[in-house]
């Protein structure tokens, strides 16, 4: 973080409001914008309820941390070499 | 198997199916082969379901526009081979009607208690990777998938249609629903493991 956004954080926070009237709507709306598939209008919604909103930002938090949970820490299972020679020889075979 | 799955659009030469399945197809096996063990959970299943997928692609290879979404292509085989050959006999522990659960979940007040969930986004980044897979794994397949697809695979709503066969306003809400559930399992994970959930200061924080 660098310092400019940390300490416009902390001036935020008091203006942030605490409740979300239409937090299932919006959390909808950030899911989207975080996969990349919200519209301008969308997106720039998305980009305002983050800066006033205390649980819209909480929510846009951990929606990233779990993307980029599954995205970078998921287990992944390295493909047999068997397999890979196996179906080339069965399609030569053919 | 749909019926538009393998129509024939091109006549490829004997060379050319050989070419285009070395240089279109075999470069996604990594994927696809971490996608089937995911489905099925089993490295003897995610072999031979792979392997079928691609003596399928390879038969059926003038169904496949060169130069086009070959990933989403064998995805497609893939899932509907697993559908039809393999979910049936698979040691899936979650069996789980779809519609029942989909039905569930959609209820209005499941949608506002899992809104509220106290989850907390450092504590997702302190989870092992371990961790994070057994919360996939233990979702119902059908929202396991989407998790899969979207986030470990990086596919569109549009392409994720078309290898779900799907409307994209189906997936968009399956999504949602499966991003509900994980937060729920993963809570569980890490009250289970002991990680602190709830709000604490920097100062606090000790080994
Ligand atoms: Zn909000």
């Amino acid at each position: 973080m660098t310092p400019e956004s940390s300490s416009s954080a902390e001036a935020e926070k008091v203006v942030k409001k605490e409740h979300c009237e239409n937090h299932a709507n919006c959390m909808k709306l950030i899911q989207m914008a975080l996969d990349g598939e919200a519209s301008p209008e969308e997106l720039e919604h998305v980009r305002q309820n983050l800066g006033n909103c205390l649980p819209c930002n909480r929510g846009y938090n951990l929606e990233k941390a779990i993307k980029q949970a599954l995205q970078l820490r998921v287990e992944q299972k390295a493909v047999p070499q068997s397999l890979v020679d196996c179906i080339k020889s069965k399609i030569h075979e053919l | 198997m749909t019926a538009d799955e393998f129509i024939a659009v091109r006549q490829y030469t004997e060379s050319e199916k050989y070419a285009i399945f070395d240089r279109e197809l075999m470069p996604h096996i990594q994927s696809m082969y971490n996608f089937a063990f995911r489905l099925t959970q089993d490295e003897d299943d995610a072999n031979d379901l792979v392997q079928d997928t691609y003596l399928k692609a390879f038969r059926f290879i003038n169904s496949f526009e060169k130069g086009t979404n070959a990933k989403a292509w064998l995805f497609r085989i893939l899932k509907n081979s697993f559908i039809n050959d393999y979910r049936r006999k698979s040691k899936e522990p979650n069996k789980v009607d779809y519609q029942e659960v989909e039905t569930y979940y959609d209820s209005e007040e499941m949608a506002g208690t899992s809104q509220t969930t106290d989850l907390r986004a450092e504590t997702v980044q302190e989870l092992l990777g371990d961790e994070v897979t057994n919360a996939l794994n233990a979702l119902p397949i059908d929202f396991r998938t989407v998790l899969i697809l979207c986030d470990v695979e990086g596919f569109t709503y549009e392409e994720m249609a078309k290898i779900l066969d799907i409307p994209i306003g189906t997936v968009r809400s399956r999504l949602h629903r499966a991003r509900m559930l994980l937060k729920e399992k993963l809570k569980t994970y890490a009250t289970h493991m002991g990680y602190d959930t709830s709000e604490r200061s920097e100062d606090e924080e000790s080994l």
